[in-house]
């Protein structure tokens, strides 16, 4: 594989500068840490928050259909616009904003590939002025089940013997840790991994500059060696969905695999379910690791 | 007042009547004057645990207390500038004051500012855990004789 199966779905940090007054193009900046916007960004590029903008504030679900429409509007991201999402920490939290927008099905979502961090690399321009857009015009569907897992559908998936993706530090996966390391532990009561999970830490799909790896790299990494299937379904998941929302991106667009979802419940969801099979130790079904 | 909650007093009539992006800015204000780690400090990054495991990025912490008074210093990574400006805030707060008064500042503090809303709920909790930290720090800092904790 010599090629991304969807090439397309990358920019590149020259794309994007060209496209910066593209009024079919719009920008948004999705980060970790928020005030990164603030202090500097994609000259007229928008900022859409993960927690704030796309996250329901009392209920632990996405916001709902007439709020993600308003927050198009208000972005000036009307049905037919190309949404080029970049951010800091290697796009994770842009594909988590990208996985959100096709949940309700927005069409032509790409990533700027390197983020925050190559654009900074290759001595760009940020601007820190407030970006006016004019309001678009947006309808969304309901939410599209096709690439959301919930926790029944992971237990009948596990129950099948189905092909599971833990993206998470091996410490976590191996349960020695409740949480990445250096980030809030927000309380899972189980430390492991649901059996039969590979664990593929999702920082090895991508290189130093925050670039994605080339598509054979890739195609080493999750078919040949976790020898993951392309037309097999394939649940992806971390903590919080975040990190599983590149991994998802990654097996979905830049390698071409056909039905995987991300599950955003995740380790914080399926570390304090009551009832539900977890492994401790470094191999999918917990037994452990053969020595040679 | 010059005292810990009165200048936390000051701090939240700042953030006050600010729009979300305008304490944003306030808060790179004070990221912006973070006193870089004195050389001595710096030096001694790599022997202690003095990294706050709570936060994603590097955040070094050194709450010192020297004859009944505290000082703290830090040394907090550029890609996270919120964590840089809370920690700048609490630096401003506790310089030169007395252990009680450091112990005595409230989990609300960012709901106060009203920073809570603007970073939202698990952000909002990786900042508390830093206040939490910095009293630890400063109450084993005021039970050494040195005033500084043991490696």
């Amino acid at each position: 594989m010599a090629e991304y199966t969807n090439p397309d779905v990358l920019v590149s940090t020259d794309w994007v500068t060209e496209h910066l007054h593209d009024s079919h193009v719009r920008i948004v900046e999705s980060n970790e840490d928020r005030a990164l916007y603030t202090q500097g960004h994609v000259p007229g590029a928008v900022e859409i928050d993960w927690q704030v903008d796309l996250q329901d504030q009392v209920r632990r679900d996405y916001v709902d259909r007439a709020s993600f429409e308003k927050l198009c509007l208000a972005n000036g991201i009307s049905n037919d616009t190309t949404v080029v999402f970049y951010g800091d920490r290697n796009n994770w939290w842009a594909c988590y904003a990208l996985w959100v927008f096709k949940l309700y099905g927005h069409k032509d979502c790409r990533i700027m590939n390197g983020g925050r961090k190559k654009w900074q690399l290759e001595g760009r321009a940020w601007s820190n002025e407030r970006v006016h857009v004019q309001p678009g015009h947006y309808t969304a569907p309901e939410q599209d089940g096709s690439i959301r897992a919930f926790r029944d559908e992971v237990l009948k998936h596990q129950r099948a013997g189905r092909p599971l993706v833990d993206v998470r530090s091996p410490e976590e996966y191996c349960g020695d840790r409740l949480h990445m390391p250096d980030y809030p532990n927000e309380g899972a009561l189980r430390g492991g991994h649901i059996p039969g999970a590979v664990n593929i830490p999702w920082p090895l799909s991508v290189n130093e500059d925050g670039t994605f790896k080339p598509a054979k790299e890739l195609e080493k990494l999750y078919v040949n060696s976790a020898k993951l299937k392309r037309r097999s379904p394939t649940i992806a998941y971390c903590r919080i969905g975040e990190r599983s929302s590149l991994t998802w991106f990654v097996l979905t667009y830049l390698l071409g695999f056909a039905k995987v979802k991300n599950y955003d419940g995740s380790w914080m969801e399926w570390g304090n379910c009551v009832g539900v099979p977890v492994v401790k130790g470094t191999t999918p079904d917990g037994a452990p690791a053969a020595h040679s | 007042m010059n005292t810990v909650s009165g200048r936390i007093d000051g701090v939240v009539g700042e953030f006050a009547d600010l729009d979300g992006r305008e304490k944003l800015e306030l808060l790179l204000d004070f990221a912006a004057r973070l006193p870089a780690l004195p050389p001595e400090y710096a030096a001694r990054k790599g022997s202690e645990d003095r990294r706050v495991h709570e936060c994603q990025t590097p955040v070094f912490l050194w709450p010192d207390v020297q004859g009944g008074v505290t000082r703290l210093y830090a040394e907090v990574a550029p890609e996270a500038p919120t964590v840089k400006g809370f920690v700048a805030i609490l630096a401003d707060v506790v310089e030169g004051r007395p252990v009680d008064e450091v112990l005595s500042i409230g989990d609300d503090l960012l709901e106060r500012m009203g920073l809570a809303h603007v970073l939202g709920i698990l952000r909002t909790r990786g900042l508390r855990a830093i206040v939490g930290h910095i009293k630890r720090g400063v109450l084993a800092a005021s039970t050494t004789p040195h005033g500084t904790p043991p490696p």
